[in-house]
């Protein structure tokens, strides 16, 4: 029961290596059957994402890395020599350990990113589709989403946006509880105002109004995204009117200044707080607008404190995520030496019954010679002694920790040559 | 002292044990994230919100009265209060924000109705019917529903500026949102304002009838007049706000409303009001 992973991330291929080793859900299936029938895998499963191509199983063979590295070498035709220089592998708890660590976005170009787990989750579901999914495999993945989901519950690494896009939603968040149901007022009809308004029309914005120098342009805009245009001579008034202002115009003047907001703030009373966001440059919103009561004002250099902040915010939380991973690859090695452990006494026993059998075969002749009595009391004895030679064995494989515990399911394997008998 | 008196001395000060691990693990949760320290701060305000009405119960058997016809009384009800409105719009909102700075108050109302608790005093005929317990929940509700208004605009408070001052980190990053403070503030002045004014009518209404005789004076009282200017002030603030004032200074005149209340009920109470001098 020999589990383990070999693959190629971000760190060790570079990216025109990890294009060839990409696989499609069909690639991975078809390399998963191939993995199978050349009786190098067991189980398994292909984790493939734009950083990573890795496969995690259980060993058919003695010599698995290097066969799953010819396998993919030839899989997709890449030089065998390349692929073994930038291979990471691994074996038993360090096969657990990477895929928890993967799972909790720890190993991620961009550390905390949500996306592997979905990612983790289609592999597995893929594999289980595929039937090369088994006890153990089966049992990592599992572990592995659940060691994901609770890094991302239990710490705030997963928490910190770092993207643009994400960074306004953030402080959105920050400032109302959700922007469903809010208004907004994007200045300019440029490509950041048209991503911005598909982001925020998915956000369950409840009127989205655009405003451009050119109001075709605005029109345009607010009909694609079912939105309202507003005359450019209104925008101070209707950025008064609603909860998030979004500017990101060429102007090289400020196109809303503190004089205009505060008047038109004045003229009609709101309840609640203004976002302003300002992602242009040079700035469209004068830097004064910040300071006007209840409105919170942030331009492109803010949202980079904020992804810094960010960043460090996610480094720090990295000590706590690393201990949640530890606490899941013991939990996993528990249940791994139980399994283990489980197997070889099931194995010892099997063997050391057939040698009884056998014994008790080759003696028959002289057996045949006793009453039924004594042969049953014969039967009876050779039974105790096995029962007796087991006990030991039985009750030390149970003692000691996880790690403990496979040592000596391994060592036991070993000594009485299980897997020889086995094959 | 009796079974009853005894009973709601034990449970006041489980309460009170209750409140000060509550407010000890909200403030944690402040700082550590682990979702076991917000659950074991919500378990055990709601063990101390349990025991603290528990302990009211009790002194009310003891004194066939209200339990909180004294300010001490009075004190634990309050406390109680906070724990309820805590534990309600921690469940209402899923947000545990308004724990470290509820919990410790109620916690600090307790203490010194527990560690203070005079003895029961012989039954007083006028302390009791109805009226006079629904005029004194209700104005302790009020009281109550103020805090949490005063504790959710100081909030607001902290978290505005700390978005003004662009400081993404720290406790304040942790807090809900501007909006849901401001909604949650205008609500809880509200029902404060509501129980107020009820709550107020009630007391007028007994007053009249139960003081008439001995204190023909009693319209007088600067309790009852501190009381009415309280709620003169926050129905100015409810309509304020709700007129579209602006949430900052909504959140500035919370404060300031509930330094009168607290004026109104220690002060007032203790060395101006012969009437509602309830250290008597």
């Amino acid at each position: 029961m020999n589990l383990l992973y070999v693959g190629w991330d971000h760190r060790a291929a570079p990216l025109h290596l990890r294009e060839r080793l990409a696989f499609t859900p069909e690639k991975a299936r078809e390399a998963l059957d191939g993995l199978f029938a050349e009786h190098i895998l067991s189980e398994g499963a292909i984790v493939s994402t734009c950083n990573r191509a890795e496969v995690y199983g259980i060993a058919a063979g003695e010599d698995s890395l290097d066969a799953v590295a010819g396998f993919f070498s030839r899989f997709h035709n890449v030089d065998d020599a390349v692929l073994r220089q930038t291979a990471l592998s691994g074996r038993g708890d360090a096969t657990a350990r990477h895929l928890f660590r993967v799972a909790a976005g720890l190993d991620s170009m961009v550390v905390g990113e949500a996306q592997i787990l979905g990612q983790i989750r289609e592999a597995h579901r893929l594999a289980t589709a595929a039937g090369t999914v088994r006890t153990v495999t089966n049992r990592l993945f599992m572990s592995a989403l659940e060691c994901g989901k609770r890094v991302r519950t239990e710490t705030a690494l997963g928490k910190k946006p770092t993207s643009v896009a994400g960074l306004a939603l953030g402080l959105a968040a920050r400032i109302f509880e959700s922007l469903e149901g809010r208004k907004v007022l994007l200045i300019g009809a440029g490509e950041t105002a048209e991503l911005t308004a598909r982001l925020l029309a998915d956000d369950g914005v409840s009127e989205i109004l655009v405003t451009n120098r050119s109001h075709e342009k605005a029109e345009a805009l607010a009909a694609a995204n079912g939105g309202r245009a507003v005359r450019w001579e209104d925008r101070a008034r209707a950025a008064a009117g609603v909860d998030l202002v979004l500017s990101a115009t060429n102007a090289t003047e400020p196109v809303l200044t503190a004089g205009a907001l505060r008047t038109a703030l004045h003229a009609a009373p709101r309840r609640g707080p203004l976002l302003v966001l300002d992602l242009a440059v040079p700035r469209d919103v004068e830097t004064e607008v910040g300071e006007l009561s209840d409105v919170y004002r942030y331009d492109l250099d803010a949202l980079q404190d904020l992804a810094a902040e960010n960043t460090r915010a996610r480094a720090s939380e990295v000590p706590r995520a690393e201990a949640i991973v530890e606490e899941c690859v013991l939990k996993f090695q528990e249940w791994r030496s139980g399994l283990l452990q489980a197997d070889v006494v099931r194995s010892l026993r099997e063997k050391l019954e057939s040698i009884r059998r056998v014994e008790l075969e080759k003696h028959a002749g002289k057996l045949a010679a006793l009453s039924a009595p004594d042969r049953a009391a014969v039967e009876r004895l050779t039974e105790t002694l096995v029962a007796h030679i087991l006990h030991d064995p039985t009750v030390g494989l149970k003692e000691g920790d996880g790690s403990e515990r496979l040592e000596r399911a391994a060592a036991v394997r070993a000594l009485f040559r299980l897997d020889e008998r086995s094959k | 002292m009796t079974d009853a008196s005894q009973i709601a001395t034990t449970l006041g000060w489980v309460a009170l044990v209750a409140y000060a691990l509550s407010a000890i693990l909200y403030t944690t949760s402040l700082y550590r994230t682990h979702p076991a320290i917000g659950r074991a701060a919500t378990a055990f305000a709601i063990v101390g919100a349990l025991s603290n009405f528990g302990a009211l119960y009790a002194r009310s058997v003891a004194l066939h009265s209200v339990p909180y016809r004294d300010l001490l009384g009075s004190m634990k009800l309050f406390g109680f209060f906070l724990a309820i409105l805590n534990i309600a719009l921690e469940f209402r909102h899923r947000d545990r924000s308004l724990g470290p700075f509820l919990m410790p108050v109620a916690l600090a109302f307790m203490l010194l109705g527990v560690s203070l608790t005079s003895p029961v005093h012989a039954d007083a005929p006028e302390l009791k019917g109805p009226v006079f317990a629904l005029h004194v929940t209700l104005n302790m509700l009020a009281y109550a529903a103020f805090a949490v208004a005063c504790a959710l605009s100081l909030l607001y408070l902290w978290v505005g500026r700390s978005l003004k001052k662009r400081a993404f980190s720290g406790p304040a990053s942790r807090l809900p949102s501007l909006s849901f403070l401001e909604r949650a503030n205008r609500t809880s002045l509200s029902l404060g304002v509501l129980a107020l004014s009820v709550g107020l009518f009630l007391g007028l209404y007994w007053a009249s009838r139960m003081w008439k005789g001995e204190h023909p004076q009693w319209a007088l009282d600067p309790k009852i007049w501190f009381a009415l200017a309280t709620l003169a002030f926050y129905i100015f603030v409810v309509v304020r706000a709700r007129r579209g004032a602006a949430p900052v200074s909504t959140a500035r005149l919370s404060v300031a409303g509930f330094l009168l209340v607290l004026l109104s009920y220690t002060a007032v109470n203790v060395f101006v009001s012969k009437l509602h001098d309830f250290t008597s």
